[in-house]
């Protein structure tokens, strides 16, 4: 049987943003699968250099509109490790708080397009929905549905609006009825599970040497989540799981995320109490960073989000580092997406929830008696779980 | 900093220069230990390689890997030095940790780093670009330490 090569990306309905894989086929397996990363150069860590530190975190909070708490977090906490600079306790609830409803409203953008690419587009509109009261909540606490401008050098530049406390609490019970609602889908739906169980398997294994973060890797039996492991900010002071599978397949990260959703909703609803008992500043004044290496890390929605930053004494740094989750978690495609019928390839790829921060120039390949280009591997997705609905209900 | 003081006791020979910060080890390693150390911490120690970041400093350019010990929430940073400027050469962890590889590729694109035994070393992000067109000269600018 001849193989094929079939083109993902660079422009596909799976990748919200350009990207190019090169998956070659035997039939209808994927045999291997070459990642081609890198045509967009946006240069965050150079102009960071020519940035003062405040101004930097503006700067990487454009870095992803998803994580755009994730990366200042990262980087404040890069500049605070340079001289160990503690932050008020109140802002440290108020950092926590935001981070966590980023991983709330982050997850339920990847279930919504997670089912639309098996073809639930139900479960997408709803969650896409369900996510508008989180950013309503984002409104509130930083006066933004995104880009908060909420993080600086010492803890956060706005406070909690006390007299608004009672209102994300209303919000908060929502979102939490939501979220046991598409937990109890995804437990219970016999198609969803069928269709994603056994699918895109990483093993452990193949976590560990590919060094997978986040949900990718904890699904694997990876017990990594820098939450736990250096507890920053208020994560110390706060009751909540980590969340860890086994089986390492698509149907296990969905979980992953689905269960931690909930947990980010005990933390949420856990700083709202303490912001309404704890009072204080909620910035310390800095003076001056000294000279010195800071290394700064949050558990984002996808893993962990990593800043290093370099200080000769001045306002700026003279090195910023930064490594987003999906730099990591991209690689892990080589194991998992090899000996996968290409039907299961697409979902397979979303399933790390990469994000690029690239784009990629066109490319078609065609083979003499085929143009696998014009291979449909979202049609194939969903026509998959028609197969296995049609199977199991009979319709 | 049970484990700090371990490999500090193990691997004493093996590295020089440290600093060591509330969570932080940072430490300077010959080129010729490079893999032993790496081999310690990740086989032996279970740590894992976050990623690793390359600067130009007064004495030549320099490699630091970040290894993250979950357990312990501590970073293990061994530094490599080469003053060879022009042609600057050093081991590849990625026979070791698979993780490293992609971000090997990077810094021998944007750093000119030959890293020796690398499994696959060609250009990351700028494999289909024109000769003389990398990153390197824009991003190599001058270091104060």
């Amino acid at each position: 049987m001849s193989k094929n090569v079939v083109p993902v990306g660079p422009y596909h309905p799976l990748l919200e943003e350009a990207e190019y894989f090169t998956l070659t086929v035997d039939g209808e397996t994927v045999v291997d699968i070459d990642l081609d990363i890198g045509w967009m150069h946006r240069g965050h860590e150079l102009i960071s250099e020519r940035k003062t530190f405040t101004q930097s975190i503006y700067l990487v909070e454009r870095i992803c509109g998803i994580c755009s708490t994730s990366h200042p977090l990262a980087c404040v906490h890069a500049v605070e490790d340079v001289d160990n600079i503690e932050v008020p306790e109140r802002a440290a609830y108020i950092r926590t708080l935001i981070g966590e409803l980023e991983r709330i409203h982050s997850h339920l953008l990847w279930f919504g397009l997670a089912g639309h690419f098996i073809g639930y587009d139900t479960l997408w509109m709803w969650c896409w929905k369900y996510r508008e009261p989180v950013l309503q909540m984002f409104e509130i606490i930083s006066g933004n549905r995104n880009h908060y401008g909420m993080m600086r050098v010492g803890g956060v530049a706005r406070d909690v609006d006390p007299g608004r406390i009672k209102e994300l609490y209303t919000i908060l019970d929502e979102i939490d009825s939501k979220m046991i609602m598409i937990a109890g889908a995804a437990k219970d739906d016999p198609v969803l599970k069928t269709r994603l169980k056994g699918v895109g398997v990483l093993s452990n294994r193949d976590a560990v040497d590919y060094c997978a973060v986040g949900p990718t890797a904890r699904a694997s039996g990876v017990h990594t989540d820098v939450r736990k492991d250096e507890p920053n900010d208020a994560y110390g002071w706060i009751e909540f799981d980590e969340i860890v599978l086994e089986n390492g397949d698509v149907y296990d990260k969905f979980v992953v995320r689905v269960l931690e959703t909930i947990e980010s909703g005990k933390i949420i609803r856990q700083c709202l109490e303490k912001l309404d008992t704890v009072k204080g500043p909620i910035l310390n004044n800095i003076k001056q960073i000294g000279i010195g290496e800071g290394i700064g890390r949050y558990e984002a929605p996808r893993g962990e989000v990593f800043h290093f930053i370099r200080t000769d004494g001045t306002n700026r740094p003279i090195r910023h580092k930064v490594r987003a989750p999906s730099y990591v978690n991209i690689p892990t495609f080589n194991a998992s997406c090899k000996g996968i019928p290409v039907a299961d390839a697409l979902i397979t790829l979303a399933s790390v929830d990469p994000c690029y921060c690239c784009t990629e120039r066109s490319i078609k390949i065609i083979h003499p008696n085929h143009d696998p280009a014009e291979l449909d591997l979202l049609k194939l997705s969903r026509e998959k779980t028609n197969q296995i609905r049609r199977e199991i209900h009979g319709r | 900093m049970h484990e700090k003081q371990t490999f500090m006791k193990n691997m004493e020979d093996k590295i020089g220069y440290t600093i060591d910060k509330k969570d932080r080890l940072y430490f300077e390693v010959p080129n010729e230990h490079l893999l032993e150390v790496t081999d310690y911490l990740f086989n032996t120690m279970g740590c894992r390689l976050s990623t690793a970041s390359c600067m130009e400093m007064y004495r030549g350019i320099e490699v630091l890997y970040h290894f993250s010990h979950d357990a312990s929430g501590t970073y293990f940073c061994p530094r490599i030095v080469m003053t060879d400027r022009k042609n600057p050469q050093m081991n590849s962890i990625s026979p070791i940790v698979k993780g490293a590889e992609w971000i090997e590729r990077e810094m021998s694109e944007y750093w000119g780093v030959t890293f020796k035994g690398h499994p696959r070393p060609e250009p990351l992000l700028t494999k289909d670009h024109p000769k003389g067109e990398g990153l390197g000269q824009p991003f190599r600018i001058r270091r104060v330490s």
